[in-house]
């Protein structure tokens, strides 16, 4: 398999291992990371269109790295697992830096379990 | 101006997000030591992957689009915009979709 993808994809893995196994902030039975998700896959699809359109591209991507599937427009498929990973990974971090930090439960959800 | 366009594009995605804190409340920028502890993390892992991924030339940039200021390992310093940018934006939309479910919450 290309370098790229498996790279790519392993990334998607690492992060969710990372959630499940080691920070468990429950990210990922929240609505709002969902949405959150959903919306950055609409903006990434602007911005990365942006960058590797091929009549102009900023970011070239070498053929034998990548599965050479491009969707929508240019985009190499693989960068929504980048962009999958480097959003989560974001968004784990903020949540874990938050934990701990708070004195009390907020009112209208259950204690955060902190394991 | 062409050389600044990847740049340009990185500052066009904090102008957009902007009103996130400013209007709907997202509370990011206001919270300056938990950004930075998260953007110092996100940003000294990906700048490793891409790093790599510049060796194994995976990918090239192209030299008319960026300003050619490289940092070691040969990354532009556009990348590191990008690994400071896009988390950000994440944030910003996240801690907005926060906010707005609480409004609506509130009004139920």
């Amino acid at each position: 398999m290309p370098e790229y993808t498996v790279a790519a994809t392993g990334s998607i893995l690492v992060v969710v291992l990372l959630e499940l196994l080691l920070l468990r902030t429950r990210l990922f039975t929240k609505a709002s990371y969902w949405i959150t998700l959903a919306i950055v896959w609409f903006f990434q699809i602007l911005v990365d269109g942006w960058l590797t359109k091929l009549d102009a591209p900023i970011v070239t991507y070498t053929r034998e790295q990548f599965s050479g599937i491009r969707f929508p427009w240019d985009i190499p498929i693989e960068d929504f697992a980048f962009g999958f990973s480097i959003a989560t990974l974001t968004l784990l971090l903020w949540e874990k830096a938050a934990i701990g930090r708070r004195p009390t439960a907020s009112p209208r959800s259950a204690p955060e379990r902190v394991e | 101006m062409d050389r600044y366009q990847y740049l340009l594009l990185m500052a066009a995605c904090v102008a957009i997000t902007l009103p996130l804190e400013l209007v709907l409340g997202a509370r990011v920028y206001r919270r300056p030591r938990r950004l930075v502890i998260v953007l110092l993390i996100v940003v000294a892992i990906f700048l490793v992957w891409d790093a790599i991924a510049i060796a194994r030339d995976h990918w090239q940039y192209s030299e008319r689009f960026t300003t050619g200021w490289l940092l070691p390992f040969g990354i532009p310093i556009e990348e590191l915009a990008f690994f400071l940018v896009i988390p950000l934006c994440t944030l910003l939309t996240y801690e907005a979709v926060n906010a707005l479910l609480r409004k609506g919450h509130e009004r139920a």
